[in-house]
């Protein structure tokens, strides 16, 4: 019961003093929301102020054209507006678009036929932005696809191409007569296929009852490729978040944590100067209960910094896959924290040298461990070496809970390497708290 | 109630207390009398057990005080303020109330009355960081008083407080002297430790130089009363004992009222007059050659 009065003292000494609970509270909030906003984009699921804002320059002006920037429009991920071709270059090069496509004159003529030279499709992309440029090029290469797959389901089109073809061919003087002559039998059978499949779409009992002609010849589907990227890729990390939140509110819980490792750390050397460290010891209170006292406060603002930051992502929108899982990691953050607080708590006698060595050990952990850049956004050295980082192992927690879809097999080496740090940190701590000098 | 036989600390080369006995009786209020530096504080931690003596013993009512179950005996208002700032005075109260296993009514009969005594009652939910220097001392000693210790330790408890505060810290304890707490109190004001201690020990570099009641401390090593006065007349044939500077006249002696009286029989007038007796200050002078604030 007396840790437990311990505890509920430290807790309400923390949140009496406004800059403290700024750190545990404020400041992880306000990171949580900012590096959300940044992580809009390449992480935003399709959100609407994640789309990529581009421009059409349609030269063509043919229903193909037309259907190609239908398509474009359909794609969840993009914003489309059509303009001409000066304009559209100046918005991209002010940086008012990411990008823009020109859709050439011909190209409703010649889009999908093999045997048409195919006019260019031109893309431009603000060089800032790489990343929503190579999937702007992807996206265009879907919906060409789809165009193309819907010109071969219309077989009255698809036979005026066939014969487009034909007399092309015929009037070329430039083809051998060997050439010409494989070309225009494959025409023709192609065209007898057509014609032959164009017939059976009538029904058995003379009815006219035309259904969709199924050739085909190019069946594109979406498919999930979460599986086939490679889960260590940036890629294959970043198909799997669905929110920016998933992403930025473990990096933000991160930083509350820290702010409480940094306030307790500070509370014992402070209890010193103020004198009631004496006060503690003259109660019939053991030098251990007091240390735990601190560290169960330590632990409980730690789980309360969890949970109030899980309920306003799961609010915003972050949809943790496991809330069970979210617990684990989150009580072994909490325990590795609250060994890394006992650890710096009895480093320096001031409260001055405690809070300056704890933040630059924060700030280093942060920084390799991935509280400030994503890991998954670094190079591949400082990945390997932010390994070394209790937040890297945090957060590699927290997010197999949140989004990496870890299974508790997965978990469990998190897990287990902070159970490990907490244990250590607290051994420590008690180590030196009994060999100070009295 | 409290024995300390041959206590000695070192920190490296600095000897704080050295081969230190005394005993506290039940009742008593024993002052610790001493310079700055002197070894007051070590000696109080080693009687509270917060500092392992390097020899000798320290025994609460026959337990070490380090010992959960002695500690409770005793109530301890270290010279720095102990308290949490942040936190009001009945929080203060309550925390350390719930230390020493008080709760429900009788931790709000403790509170109300330690509120009381320091006079805070008005304030008690006002955070002490809002206080006045005197009220935190009051609230310092309140709170060592929390749990009815048998034995309060005060660590200079009057330093940086205004007049009317010292008067009211010397009342509460003439008042728990009175109630028969035993107190221990350490100072460098030689005028508190004259009108509150029933026996004084006079501490300088760490030893004990002398433990007694005042007068008999007086009377030991006080030397004689001072008179000092402007003499009218003295008759001729009179050989007038004494100094005679410009200053005045000034003369040493045991029983300064009848030397007074017996010149006056002789027909020496005065002016005036005043004795000055021997005080702790005279007292520490003699025993260690330099004086309490030095």
């Amino acid at each position: 019961m007396k840790l437990w009065y311990l505890a509920v003292k430290d807790l309400r000494l923390l949140l009496r003093d406004r800059m403290g609970a700024f750190f545990v509270i404020g400041f992880p909030v306000l990171l949580g929301l900012f590096f959300g906003v940044i992580f809009r984009g390449p992480a935003a699921g399709g959100g609407s102020s994640a789309k990529i804002d581009i421009v059409v320059v349609d030269q063509d002006a043919t229903p193909q054209s037309q259907r190609l920037f239908a398509e474009l429009q359909n794609n969840g991920s993009l914003r489309v507006d059509t303009a001409d071709a000066e304009q559209a270059r100046r918005s991209v090069r002010r940086g008012e678009r990411a990008g823009m496509i020109v859709i050439p004159a011909g190209f409703g003529a010649a889009a999908g036929l093999p045997w048409e030279p195919q006019p260019e499709i031109q893309i431009g992309v603000d060089p800032s932005k790489g990343a929503e440029g190579a999937m702007l090029e992807g996206m265009l290469m879907q919906a060409v696809a789809t165009l193309v797959g819907e010109r071969f389901q219309n077989p009255k089109e698809f036979l005026s191409s066939l014969d487009r073809a034909q007399q092309s061919l015929a009037s070329a003087d430039d083809v051998s007569p060997a050439t010409r002559l494989l070309v225009a039998t494959f025409l023709q059978q192609v065209q007898r296929v057509i014609q032959a499949a164009d017939e059976l779409q009538t029904s058995r009992d003379g009815q006219e009852h035309r259904q969709h002609f199924q050739l085909n010849l190019a069946n594109i589907r979406k498919i999930d490729i979460i599986d086939d990227a490679a889960p260590s890729s940036l890629a294959g990390q970043l198909q799997k978040v669905r929110s920016p939140w998933d992403i930025s509110f473990p990096q933000a819980m991160m930083w509350g944590i820290m702010g409480c490792v940094a306030g307790f750390s500070m509370s014992i050397a402070r209890e010193r100067s103020r004198g009631t460290l004496l006060r503690l010891r003259a109660a019939p209170l053991s030098k251990s209960q007091i240390l735990i006292g601190k560290a169960l406060a330590c632990f409980l603002a730690c789980l309360l910094v969890m949970f109030m930051m899980t309920v306003l992502g799961v609010a915003l929108g972050m949809h943790p896959l496991s809330f069970a899982k979210l617990a684990a990691a989150g009580l072994a953050t909490s325990f590795c924290f609250v060994g890394i607080m006992m650890t710096m708590a009895v480093l320096g006698k001031t409260e001055e040298s405690v809070a300056g060595t704890g933040w630059a050990a924060n700030i280093v952990m942060a920084m390799f461990g991935g509280g400030m850049v994503p890991v998954m956004f670094m190079p591949g050295f400082v990945q390997t070496l932010s390994r070394f980082s209790p937040i890297y192992w945090s957060i590699r927690g927290i997010e197999g809970a949140i989004w990496r879809d870890f299974s508790w097999s997965e978990l469990l080496p998190a897990v287990a390497v902070l159970v490990l740090i907490g244990l250590m940190g607290t051994g420590v701590g008690a180590f030196v708290l009994h060999r100070h000098r009295d | 109630m409290l024995v300390l036989d041959r206590i000695a600390k070192r920190y490296g080369p600095v000897t704080a207390v050295r081969n230190v006995t005394l005993q506290v009786r039940r009742g008593e209020c024993l002052g610790l009398l001493g310079p700055n530096g002197a070894g007051k504080s070590t000696t109080i931690g080693m009687m509270v057990g917060w500092i392992k003596p390097d020899s000798g013993t320290v025994l609460l009512d026959g337990s070490p005080p380090d010992r959960t179950e002695t500690r409770r005996l005793l109530g301890v208002a270290p010279q720095a303020l102990s308290l949490y700032e942040e936190l009001t005075a009945r929080e203060n109260l309550r925390f350390f109330g719930q230390l020493y296993d008080l709760r429900g009514e009788p931790l709000r009969e403790r509170m109300a009355w330690c509120l009381k005594l320091a006079g805070l009652e008005d304030r008690a939910d006002d955070r002490v960081q809002t206080y006045s220097g005197g009220m935190k001392r009051r609230l310092n000693i309140a709170v060592a008083l929390i749990h009815q210790p048998k034995l309060l330790l005060l660590d200079e408890p009057t330093v940086g407080v205004d007049p009317q505060s010292r008067n009211h810290i010397f009342d509460w304890i003439e008042q728990l002297q009175s109630q028969g707490m035993t107190i221990v109190y350490t100072t460098h004001y030689m005028e508190e430790a004259q009108r509150l201690c029933d026996r004084v020990a006079i501490i300088d570099h760490g030893e004990l130089l002398a433990i007694d009641p005042v007068p008999e401390l007086l009377a030991r090593h006080g030397g004689l009363s001072v008179i000092v006065g402007q003499i009218e007349h003295v008759p001729a044939d009179m050989d007038l004992p004494g100094a005679v500077t410009d200053a005045g006249w000034r003369l040493e002696a045991a029983e300064p009222f009848e030397s007074l009286t017996q010149l006056t029989h002789r027909g020496v007038r005065f002016r005036s007059v005043q004795i000055a007796g021997p005080d702790l200050e005279t007292v520490f002078l003699k025993l260690t050659g330099r004086g309490l604030r030095d």
